[in-house]
């Protein structure tokens, strides 16, 4: 289903109707010689590609985008609120507001981490919150909250390059958000936490999926580009090895790695592509890491749930942006309800990220569903369930027509001295005509968002 | 100037600037040979081929540009830019962005003789002689804005010089082109405990100074 014309849309099409649509083309070509990237490994073999791109934007409106912006700062606040509270006085689980067991058993909690607070008390710096525009109400509705590592910022800011050469008539006669400003936002963050030295972006390196965005934004950020062993830790203070060999203190280190990989000294001794001691340095307040380590907990999807309640524990205030209506099977009541209900809803492995891990009880047979029953009911906290949201498709220019597909949007919010929430955002749309997946790895493409007024 | 760059993304700058002057070097080599293998010496290629320690064999002069190019041996001009394309990628955010796309168009060039049927042709080498023109031209937009870019350039001249004396071209200029690699040696080590001195590299022995500009790198990176 589609979301309804506004004139904004009106103005688009007037415009796309009269460019030339031979230059849609130019788009791949673009994609291709800039090497616009996101990687991936199949049968063991390592392939390069571009992901797929629609020309048609998604429009949101400056006063409904406004309205975004408000949410996410105030959800972004309040997470990171939760995350400081949570590994120092933890009054959110003493107060019983969520269940001690719940946290303790999220993959993401870090109980080493416990007592320690980074640089400026800010964990969540640079967040990616994925959320869909729920067709029965017109309300947009958060899916998930990205507080470790998410990519996908570089892809909107390169194409919107492209497309202002392109077709530059859009921009023209459009009030479009311009967007340039995501790497600065980052660099404003790094800088606000930085404990004296260079900012660093720190890749596990050329074959990694998004080596093209780790690329884009330390080039754009001003910030160095390092692969873990050419960052040294001495006496618990972390230095860039530049190319004569001298060593260079470092303030802040945006991490494009997990933690699990981050420091073979501290957690997987197996991992290859850590920098060995970078945990003492960052317990000893030498180095700012971003994202804070141990922010797994807080996007846990079982915790997902709770955040309405946070928001109204630490803020006092009502969520501004909803979540989908989500069960958690730990609970007997919402057990009930789900083992009712199955047939209807959406279930989802916590452990399980992009795309992989959810399962359509509307696509299950009945077997399936009593199979799954019995899993949930071996392993409640691993699984949670949300209602079916019957979110708006895109218009998508596809094969040389237009197309429908359903279509989410991952916005991006970064928290320096105040949290900012990037005018732009990716929108992730659907392989096939019905399909809810739009993970990249799902074979999904994406567009770029405008956020416009008349 | 900034002063920051690993040693891993100044290598590959380093041998990015080497292996476009060795594509640029070579297929000006190979389309002089192939020139005279149409109807003045059917073993020019051979000959050239010789200098670079490799035995080619070809039917004519068709089938010369088809092994010189595509060819197994570890002169062939896909591999090469293979390699430019490989140190492109890793050192993106020190490279000029247009230049970048070039550099990613030339290796597409050659990549996409594997995937088709077309015949390799002189039209192909004068495109990628204007390709490689264009990425000089992109770099030197901000040849003296950044020094990571002076490791491109001396990859490049010490590429130069490499062909200069295996080809014993006139001696004054490859004098000429080895002191401005001893010159960017100089800057680029400025930062070190023991910052190189302008020193001239001279040598009567060929093999000697192609040893000798060959190694100016180790005398810069510290790995």
């Amino acid at each position: 289903m589609l979301e309804k014309n506004t004139a904004l849309h009106e103005k688009f099409w007037e415009i796309f109707n009269k460019q030339d649509r031979h230059k849609i083309d130019e788009f791949q070509t673009y994609m291709d010689k800039f090497a616009v990237n996101f990687n991936l490994y199949k049968d063991g073999n390592f392939i390069e590609q571009s992901l797929p791109f629609d020309i048609v934007p998604r429009i949101i409106s400056k006063e409904e985008f406004a309205k975004i912006d408000k949410g996410l700062q105030q959800r972004v606040k309040a997470l990171n609120l939760f995350l400081e509270d949570l590994y120092t006085d933890a009054k959110i689980v003493k107060e019983g507001i969520i269940p001690e067991t719940f946290v303790k058993e999220a993959g993401g909690y870090l109980k080493e981490f416990v007592g320690f607070s980074p640089s400026q008390k800010v964990r969540a710096h640079i967040n990616g919150i994925d959320l869909v525009k729920d067709s029965a109400d017109d309300e947009w509705v958060i899916l998930e909250d990205n507080l470790r590592v998410p990519s996908g910022a570089s892809y909107p800011l390169s194409i919107r390059d492209t497309y202002r050469k392109i077709y530059p008539d859009f921009f023209e006669g459009l009030n479009i958000e311009p967007i340039k400003d995501y790497p600065s936002m980052i660099s404003e963050s790094m800088n606000y936490v930085n404990t004296g030295g260079i900012d660093v972006v720190l890749t596990p390196g050329r074959f990694n999926s998004a080596y093209y965005e780790h690329s884009y934004l330390a080039e754009k950020s001003g910030a160095q580009l390092v692969r873990p062993h050419e960052l040294k830790v001495v006496d618990k203070k972390v230095y860039f090895k530049n190319y004569n060999g001298k060593l260079i203190r470092v303030g802040s280190v945006y991490k494009r790695l997990d933690d699990e990989f981050l420091d073979p000294k501290f957690f997987n001794p197996d991992s290859l592509i850590g920098v060995p001691g970078i945990i003492d340095a960052y317990l000893a307040g030498n180095v700012a890491l971003l994202n804070a380590v141990g922010n797994g907990v807080a996007d846990d999807k079982g915790i997902y749930y709770f955040v309405p309640k946070m928001i109204e524990y630490y803020l006092g205030e009502k969520a501004i942006l909803k979540n989908a209506p989500t069960y958690l099977p730990y609970f007997e009541e919402d057990r009930k309800y789900i083992f009712d209900n199955m047939e209807k809803l959406v279930i989802k492995d916590v452990a399980e990220a992009g795309g992989y891990g959810v399962l359509f009880g509307h696509e299950m047979t009945a077997i399936q569903i009593e199979d799954l029953k019995t899993i949930v009911k071996a392993n409640p906290r691993r699984f949670i369930a949300q209602e079916l949201i019957e979110f708006y498709d895109e218009k998508c220019y596809l094969n040389k027509e237009l197309q429908n597909r359903k279509a989410d949007f991952r916005a991006y919010v970064v928290a320096a001295e105040d949290i900012k929430v990037w005018q732009c955002g990716l929108t992730r749309y659907a392989l096939e005509e019905g399909n809810y997946l739009v993970n990249s790895s799902q074979g999904g493409g994406f567009k770029d968002t405008w956020v416009m007024e008349l | 100037m900034d002063q920051l760059v690993t040693a891993n993304v100044a290598t590959n700058l380093y041998w990015l600037g080497r292996n476009l002057e060795r594509a640029k070097q070579t297929l000006y080599k190979i389309s002089k040979a192939y020139d005279s293998i149409i109807d003045v010496d059917k073993d020019a290629g051979a000959k050239l081929f010789k200098i670079f320690d490799i035995e080619l064999k070809y039917d004519n002069s068709v089938d010369f540009l088809q092994q010189a190019i595509l060819g197994e041996h570890r002169s062939n001009i896909l591999e090469i830019t293979a390699n430019a394309r490989e140190s492109a990628i890793i050192s993106r955010h020190r490279i000029d962005s247009e230049a970048f796309g070039e550099i990613i168009e030339l290796h597409a060039l050659f990549d996409s003789l594997i995937k088709s049927d077309i015949e390799i042709d002189y039209k192909l080498i004068d495109h990628a002689h204007s390709l490689i023109s264009e990425i000089y031209g992109a770099l030197a937009k901000r040849e003296h804005t950044n020094k990571s870019d002076l490791f491109i350039r001396m990859g490049k001249l010490v590429e130069e010089a490499d062909f200069r004396l295996r080809f014993d071209k006139d001696a004054a200029i490859t004098a000429e082109v080895i002191q401005e690699i001893d010159a960017i040696v100089v800057v680029l080590s400025e930062d070190e405990e023991e910052p190189a001195k302008q020193t001239q590299t001279q040598s009567s022995d060929e093999d000697d100074l192609l040893s000798a500009v060959n190694n100016k790198i180790t005398q810069v990176i510290i790995e």
